[in-house]
């Protein structure tokens, strides 16, 4: 192959390409003439200005989520979302208890957070996802204790794109007086995202997932009753005293924009992804040996998670740099070390190593689709066919 | 991990992509020599398969399950065997080959997979 063409890119669960409408939004926020004022300066015009855009941002996210605008915090993304949420509800009400309960399969942002409270001497329960890599109120329930303060357990597994039951354990939460946190980072724009259904207290959220920015995010905070947090950013005061720091006015605007986007076009692009996802599905599915991971109806649109018989995982992702697709598979590391999600859905060493995860998305065409499925069936035929069981058959493939 | 992390040396693509002396020897049985190690399970499998004829490898071919390395290490040892004697082993050194091959250090587990699978051949152990 010619390694100087650019791949098909399906990895849109990994990163978005900021929408060409968002990054117009966002120019207006930039340079000499624009709207670059500090959104603190109400001194001003400008800076009222650029507040004005700031707040209107916090409008459209928080319309995605059914909430209102003081119920979302501004933070650097996803990650300090989690930070933000775990620490800063775990030391705020260390009075209460400190015991957590989270799930195996989470984002390392959730896991290395809880593994850092575990070292301030909190309890963490990790529970195992059930049938399909599912977590729900049954895999919660026995693992809440009378000093559990928090249960996090993130809304879309961003390896396999499987759907937790978030409504259900925001509802045993909730009865049972416990706080509860939803990574959203892989369900915004994918999913519709409702507060008064999900019942979670707290839940992150990213711009780069959804077509806006990186470095920006945002974390929603339940106004009533009230959740309370501990910051974990001091000076300024700036979000209500939660998160201080000069607003980042275009990407907060970038992030506006794009979750507008998302809200109103959400539920016909998850028809189109659905339909490219099968596609791409069926024209890998015919190798044969090849395995989907995750529960087969309850997950999103937009990514497919695969495991191949017979072909080892770093091999095969070389033999596919025609395409943007990510690994579980931590293979060059010393460890060789198999995607932690698909080890705790049961996968044995060979398929959870070889497993690829391909996400379709918003500039994704079904041309793209079937020539990614094409390069797949023609290089996982010829790994198989340099393998110990490659049979003189496979070898006219080579 | 995503593919930018995957940065091979021009030998390692070369037998990746090609696959020289990949295959297997149909010779008669009293020609024909087998040798393999590694298991699948752990990332690593090789199988080499020889014709031996008075003490000397005619022909040598090789089989692998591994990363690109592997299979560029069991394709190069399978080519450089042609002409030599079977007692002659100490020529594979996975050091060395990993020198060759621009091999990062924690692939020298799997390379020393690659040798254990030809004496294995050599020495008509089958198994490692």
């Amino acid at each position: 192959m010619n390694d100087d063409c650019k791949p098909i890119y399906l990895d849109y669960a990994a990163t978005t390409p900021v929408d060409p409408r968002v990054v117009e939004r966002m120019v207006e926020c930039l340079g000499p003439g624009g709207c670059f004022a500090n959104p603190a300066s109400s001194s001003h015009a400008p800076g009222r200005e650029a507040r004005n855009r700031v707040e209107a941002a916090r409008r459209d996210v928080a319309a995605m989520l059914g909430a209102v605008p003081p119920e979302i915090i501004w933070t650097s993304g996803a990650t300090e979302s989690n930070n933000l949420a775990i620490k800063g509800a775990a030391r705020f009400h260390a009075d209460r208890g400190r015991h957590i309960v989270t799930s195996r399969t989470e984002h390392k942002a959730v896991l290395d957070t809880c593994r850092q409270l575990e070292k301030e001497g909190w309890q963490v329960t990790y529970v195992t996802p059930g049938p399909g890599g599912i977590v729900g109120a049954a895999e919660v329930e026995p693992a809440l204790r009378p000093d559990t303060v928090l249960v996090s357990v993130m809304y879309v597994n961003n390896e396999i794109g499987t759907v937790n039951d978030v409504a259900a354990i925001g509802a045993l939460c909730r009865e049972r007086g416990v706080l509860f946190h939803v990574d959203a980072a892989q369900a915004a724009g994918k999913l519709p995202l409702r507060m008064d259904e999900i019942c979670a207290d707290l839940l992150s959220l990213s711009g780069h997932k959804v077509y806006g920015p990186k470095g920006i995010g945002a974390l929603y905070l339940r106004g009533s009753p009230k959740s309370r947090l501990e910051p974990l950013i001091h000076g300024g005061g700036h979000e209500w005293g939660m998160r201080s720091g000069t607003l980042a006015t275009h990407q907060i605007v970038g992030m506006g924009e794009a979750f507008r986007i998302a809200t109103a076009e959400q539920a016909a692009e998850a028809g189109r992804l659905a339909q490219l996802r099968r596609r791409l599905w069926d024209g890998i599915v015919s190798l044969g040996g090849v395995h989907l991971n995750g529960d087969a109806e309850r997950r999103v649109a937009g990514i497919l998670n695969v495991s191949f018989e017979g072909v080892e995982g770093e091999s095969l992702l070389f033999a596919l740099r025609e395409l943007a697709v990510s690994s579980g598979s931590a293979c060059t590391s010393a460890s060789r070390e198999a995607s932690y999600v698909l080890r705790a859905l049961g996968r044995d060493d060979q398929l959870a190593q070889s497993s690829l995860r391909f996400s379709v998305g918003r500039f994704t065409t079904p041309e793209d689709v079937d020539r990614a499925a094409a390069i797949v069936r023609t290089q996982v035929q010829r790994l198989r066919a340099l393998g110990p069981d490659g049979s003189e058959a496979h070898e006219a493939a080579i | 991990m995503n593919t930018d992390q995957l940065d091979y040396s021009a030998e390692v693509r070369r037998r990746f992509e090609g696959a020289p002396r990949h295959g297997r020897i149909f010779a008669a049985a009293s020609e024909r020599r087998c040798g393999a190690a590694g298991n699948i399970s752990h990332g690593v499998r090789v199988e080499f398969e020889a014709r031996v004829r008075q003490g000397k490898v005619l022909e040598c071919r090789f089989r692998a399950y591994g990363c690109p390395h592997v299979i560029a290490a069991a394709s190069w040892v399978a080519e450089h065997a042609e002409g030599r004697r079977t007692a002659e082993l100490d020529w594979i050194d996975p050091q060395a080959l990993a020198q060759l091959l621009d091999a990062p250090a924690h692939k020298l587990g799997s390379l020393l997979v690659v040798e254990d699978a030809y004496r294995a051949c050599m020495t008509g152990a089958g198994e490692a």
